[in-house]
């Protein structure tokens, strides 16, 4: 049985159908990657599976319980993380608190405070701005602050949406790094990304979303390698 | 000599005089303003979660000082002695609290909830029109007439000076906000609830994604509010003595007014547009005449937004992209 699974999903915005007939499914630690170009419904996606735009029709499951209809909050506590597009770190809450409010399901506050620590611990940056307010820090550091508050959460299933956008290249690769080591740590990740060449290579598979569908979908490496995604996304 | 300076002793006991007097209008200011306050708090709440300016708030806190008019007369507190006096004016606060703050959350279920995702007009003419139906309650309740409320406490100054008056009523109004006061910042800045309310007001969507229960933080934020308010309608009644229907209108109008100078969507922001109200409604009363207040209070309030639009604690929003 698949951790996630995705069944036909159809989802969109007023008369905007943002995802057609969207299949697909991430087993248990895993790392899966969504491509595609803006617009083709890539986050949508994450927020259908997170409860935020609503599924209109077709079924979302996570490890065989169907979860559409759920609410967010308890789409979270069934252990889905979601590191939403934009970071959305909490701008004028201080960086404690924002990686506390990542744990805010965690009932055990000294289990919190472990998860806290090794949340600074992957990325130390977060540990010296403790006190300084989120809004205040540079990009990368409110993209670890994003991906260090949704570990904190400890999520089983953890949905990374545009991790590198906008950032300086050292510190993609720092970011990219953390997200590679999630699987040994057994957590499953879907990653959206733009920078499709370094989510594939990452990835065990991949899918291709094009205006709403899932065109194509095969392991990272083979659509690395597959002529139609170079010449669409990789830019050769 | 001592003839031209004889007068001076006159002089001296005139201007103290009239230095006490000022105190005295700001000590009638502060307390006033403690009270808007109270109310504002309810208004900057609310809109600091939903973006929504509840219009309705005002005329909530007039239907407790119904419930708190009733209640009086139902449990007989015009001829209790005074521990009784004193337990029974706890006890209302209470009840009127509980009342205002769970028909607070009830208009939000019923009434701005299903607007959630709607333009904010759409919440913002419903508020107007609870406001409306909320003051035909009140009509229904206690009648078109002005209501006088009685006088539980005795009016025996409590401060040694004859100029400088502080009674019983203006000790209650301090032993009331200060404490709720206190418990709120305590609520928002330290507890779980209070973080998440945070959470909440910055980012509703980040907040679902960390697990809040958004909608159950707004119902409390809703309740809080009117429980503030519900405490404020009691306290109005025992202070100015008057209820009527119409109470709402105007009171609420101020309290907003206080909200919006401190910097709405701020809540030490609310205390402090409250003060600066009640003290520029105590003192343009006293010194230029009652008649003028109104307009000195919003001349002053668009002087100040005309350089801090955000209001005096409020920060400087910026559009999000």
């Amino acid at each position: 049985m698949p951790m996630l699974e995705v069944h036909e999903v159809e989802a969109g915005y007023g008369p905007i159908r943002a995802l057609d007939r969207v299949s697909l499914e991430v087993q248990e630690g895993e790392l899966v990657a969504i491509i595609g170009a803006n617009g083709a419904g890539k986050t949508t996606l994450l927020m259908a599976i997170s409860g935020i735009v609503p599924v209109r029709s077709g079924e979302v499951r996570f490890r065989g319980t169907p979860i559409n209809g759920l609410q967010p909050h308890q789409i979270v506590r069934l252990g889905i993380g979601h590191s939403p597009e934009g970071r959305r770190i909490f701008p004028r809450l201080t960086v404690r608190e924002n990686l506390e409010l990542g744990g805010f399901t965690q009932p055990n506050s000294s289990q919190l405070k472990r998860d806290i620590d090794e949340a600074c611990g992957l990325f130390p940056v977060l540990g010296e701005r403790m006190g300084q307010l989120g809004g205040t820090l540079s990009g990368g550091e409110q993209q670890m602050l994003a991906l260090g508050r949704a570990l904190v959460g400890r999520p089983k299933l953890l949905m990374l949406d545009e991790p590198s956008l906008g950032l300086a290249p050292l510190i993609v690769t720092k970011i990219f790094e953390v997200i590679a080591g999630l699987s040994s740590r057994g957590i499953a990740v879907v990653l959206v990304e733009q920078n499709a060449y370094a989510a594939l290579k990452l990835a065990t598979r991949g899918y291709v979303l094009e205006t709403g569908r899932v065109t194509l979908t095969g392991s990272g490496k083979d659509l690395a390698a597959d002529v139609r995604v170079q010449d669409a996304y990789l830019g050769e | 000599m001592l003839r031209s300076v004889a007068p001076l002793p006159i002089l001296h006991k005139s201007q103290s005089v009239s230095v006490q007097f000022f105190f005295q209008q700001c000590l009638i200011g502060l307390t006033n303003g403690a009270l808007i306050a109270l109310v504002a708090l309810g208004y900057t709440m609310v809109y600091g979660v939903i973006g929504l300016i509840n219009f309705a708030h005002g005329d909530l806190i007039m239907l407790g000082a119904c419930l708190a008019l009733s209640l009086v007369a139902a449990l007989g507190l015009s001829m209790a002695g005074p521990a009784a006096t004193w337990m029974g004016i706890a006890l209302l606060v209470l009840l009127c609290g509980l009342f205002c703050g769970t028909l607070n959350v009830a208009v939000d279920r019923l009434v701005y909830k299903p607007l959630r995702t709607a333009p904010k007009l759409a919440p913002l003419v419903s508020a107007i029109g609870v406001s409306f139906i909320f003051m035909n309650i009140g009509l229904f309740w206690i009648g078109s007439a002005d209501r006088s409320f009685p006088e539980l406490l005795p009016s025996a100054n409590l401060l040694p000076s004859d100029s400088l008056q502080f009674n019983w009523k203006d000790l209650l109004v301090v032993i009331v906000v200060v404490p709720l006061m206190l418990g709120l910042s305590l609520l928002v800045r330290a507890t779980r609830l209070g973080k998440a309310m945070r959470a909440v007001s910055q980012d509703q969507t980040a907040a679902a994604l960390v697990g809040i229960d958004v909608d159950r933080v707004i119902a409390s934020t809703f309740f809080i509010g009117g429980f503030l308010g519900g405490a404020a309608s009691v306290i109005y009644g025992l202070y100015i003595n008057t209820i009527g229907f119409q109470m709402g209108f105007q009171n609420g109008l101020y309290a907003f007014t206080a909200a919006v100078l401190g910097g709405i969507g701020s809540i030490p922001g609310a205390v402090l547009g409250g003060m600066v109200i009640g003290l520029v409604r105590a003192l343009s009363s006293a010194y230029v005449g009652e008649r003028w207040t109104g307009a000195i209070v919003f001349a002053i309030l668009i002087v100040i937004l005309v350089f801090r639009p955000e209001g005096l604690l409020g920060r400087r929003t910026r559009e999000k992209v």
